[in-house]
C-alpha cells in the first residue's frame, strides 16, 4: 500500500523527458555562466572559412604605411621650423638637383665620381652629394656644366657622423678602401656591430642625419681611441644618378 | 714634312689621354683599376723625341692630370721624371719592335709614379703607410697598363714615329 502510494507521488522522478531537459538546461545554465565557452568554440570552428583573409591585411598594411609615411612628413618639417629657429644646417627635398654620373673612378688612387650638373644648377662646393641610400660624397670643385664629387671612400676625406642609438660622435675618415674608417673620440664608445652612422646634427659642413652606413667590424683595443669600419649605404659603383643637396644658407 | 705631319697628330692624340682617364673603360680594367695613359703616351714620344721634349711632354700631361683629379696627391714629378728617363734610353736604341721591354718599360714606370702618389697619400692617411689598398691599387694599374703596352706602344711607333730612328742612325727596319 505504501509502495503504492510512494510510486504514485515521485512519478516525476522516472520520467525520461523530465531529465532530458534537465540536462539540457544545466548545460544552457553552465554556458551562460561561463560566458559562452562551448558557442564560442563552435562558432570559431564553423566561421573560420569565413574569416577575414589577406586582402584585408594589405589593406591594413598600406593603411599604416600611409599614416607613417604621413607622419615623417609632418616630423621632417616640424624638424625643419625647428632647426631654422637653432640657425642649424637644413636639408629638404626641394633644394636637390639630380645629376647623371659621367665619369666614374671609384677605385683607383683618385676616388671621385664626375656629375653633368654643375654651377649653372646651382651646385657649389661643398654640398653633399647622396645616391639611393644614403650619403656618397661632397662636391670638391664645380665648372660651369660639370661638377667633381670626392667620395667618402677616397683618402683624407673627413666626416663628422654620429651614431644615432647612443649619441656617440666620431670622424668618418676615407682610406681608400670601400670601408672607410670612424675614428670615435671617446675610449669607450657605446658602439656595436650593425649600428648605423649617420652624419652629425651638429655639424655645420654637411646636412644633418643623412643616412651614411652600418659598422662592419670594431677594434677596441686601439689607442689612444678604437676605430670602427663602416660598411656605406649607397654603393659608388653602381649608380648612374645622384641627387645633390644644395645648402640653403648660400642659395 | 710628312713626319713632321705625324708628329703633330701625335701631340693632338695626346689629348685622348685625359678623357680616357676620365672614361676608364671597366672591360679594360683590373677590378675597378685601369690603366695609366699617361704613361702610355709618353713613352713613344719620350723614345722618340729624346730626354727635353719627354720632359717638357711629362709636364704638360701632368699639369692636366692633376687638373681633373682630385687635390691632394700630384703626378708631376714622376711624369717629368719618366719622360726624361725614356728619353734617355730612346737615344741608346731603337725599342719599336721590342714589346716585352715597352711592356715592362710601362710596367716599371707606372709603377713609379704610383709609389710617388702612395707616399703622397701616405702623409694625408695618417697612422697607416703600408695600406693594402694602395698597393693593390698600385700593382692592378702598372699590370694592367704593362699588358697593354706592347700592343699600343708598337703601334704608336710603328704609325707615328716609323723611320725616325733609322735616319738619324743609318738603320733600316
Amino acid at each position: 500500500m505504501v509502495n503504492i502510494r510512494r510510486k504514485a507521488a515521485f512519478r516525476w522522478w522516472s520520467r525520461k523527458n523530465f531529465w532530458y531537459w534537465f540536462f539540457i538546461s544545466t548545460f544552457l545554465l553552465f554556458i551562460r555562466f561561463s560566458k559562452g565557452a562551448f558557442i564560442l568554440d563552435a562558432f570559431s570552428t564553423l566561421s573560420r572559412p569565413f574569416w577575414p583573409g589577406t586582402a584585408q591585411r594589405e589593406w591594413i598594411v598600406n593603411g599604416i604605411n600611409l599614416e607613417q609615411q604621413i607622419r615623417i612628413d609632418l616630423l621632417e618639417k616640424d624638424n625643419q621650423r625647428l632647426r631654422e629657429i637653432l640657425n642649424l644646417q637644413n636639408s629638404s627635398k626641394e633644394n636637390q638637383v639630380s645629376a647623371a654620373v659621367i665619369s666614374r673612378r671609384s677605385r683607383d688612387f683618385w676616388q671621385q665620381l664626375e656629375l653633368n650638373k654643375g654651377a649653372k644648377d646651382g651646385i657649389q662646393e661643398g654640398d653633399a652629394v647622396l645616391g639611393p641610400g644614403g650619403l656618397l660624397g661632397f662636391i670638391e670643385t664645380v665648372t660651369l656644366t660639370t661638377s667633381r664629387v670626392r667620395l667618402l671612400t677616397a683618402p683624407a676625406t673627413k666626416l663628422g657622423v654620429w651614431i644615432e642609438r647612443s649619441k656617440v660622435h666620431g670622424i668618418l675618415t676615407g682610406v681608400g678602401t670601400n670601408r672607410p674608417q670612424l675614428n670615435f673620440l671617446e675610449k669607450t664608445p657605446d658602439a656595436e656591430l650593425g649600428d648605423i652612422v649617420s652624419t652629425s646634427p651638429v655639424s655645420t659642413l654637411s646636412p644633418p642625419n643623412l643616412p651614411v652606413g652600418v659598422i662592419q667590424s670594431i677594434n677596441h683595443q686601439n689607442l689612444p681611441a678604437p676605430y670602427a669600419f663602416v660598411q656605406l649605404i649607397a654603393s659608388p659603383e653602381a649608380i648612374d644618378w645622384v641627387q645633390v643637396q644644395s645648402r640653403n644658407e648660400k642659395r | 714634312m710628312k713626319r713632321d705631319k705625324k708628329r703633330a697628330l701625335y701631340q693632338f692624340l695626346g689629348l685622348l689621354v685625359p678623357f680616357m682617364t676620365l672614361v676608364s673603360p671597366t672591360w679594360l680594367s683590373i677590378s675597378g683599376v685601369g690603366p695609366r695613359w699617361a704613361e702610355l703616351w709618353l713613352l713613344p714620344w719620350a723614345l722618340e723625341e729624346g730626354p727635353a721634349a719627354g720632359l717638357f711632354g711629362g709636364f704638360c700631361l701632368g699639369i692636366v692630370l692633376d687638373g681633373i683629379n682630385l687635390d691632394g696627391s700630384t703626378q708631376l714629378p714622376a711624369l717629368i721624371f719618366l719622360g726624361y728617363w725614356w728619353g734617355c734610353l730612346g737615344r741608346k736604341r731603337k725599342y719599336s719592335n721590342k714589346s716585352f721591354i715597352l711592356g715592362s718599360l710601362i710596367f716599371s714606370g707606372s709603377f713609379l709614379s704610383g709609389l710617388s702618389i702612395w707616399l703622397q697619400n701616405s702623409f694625408q692617411v695618417n697612422g697607416n703607410f703600408f695600406n693594402i689598398w694602395a698597393f693593390y691599387t698600385l700593382l692592378a694599374g702598372s699590370i694592367v697598363s704593362g699588358l697593354i703596352a706592347p700592343l699600343l706602344c708598337t703601334l704608336s711607333l710603328n704609325i707615328f714615329f716609323k723611320g725616325n730612328f733609322s735616319k738619324v742612325n743609318g738603320e733600316h727596319d
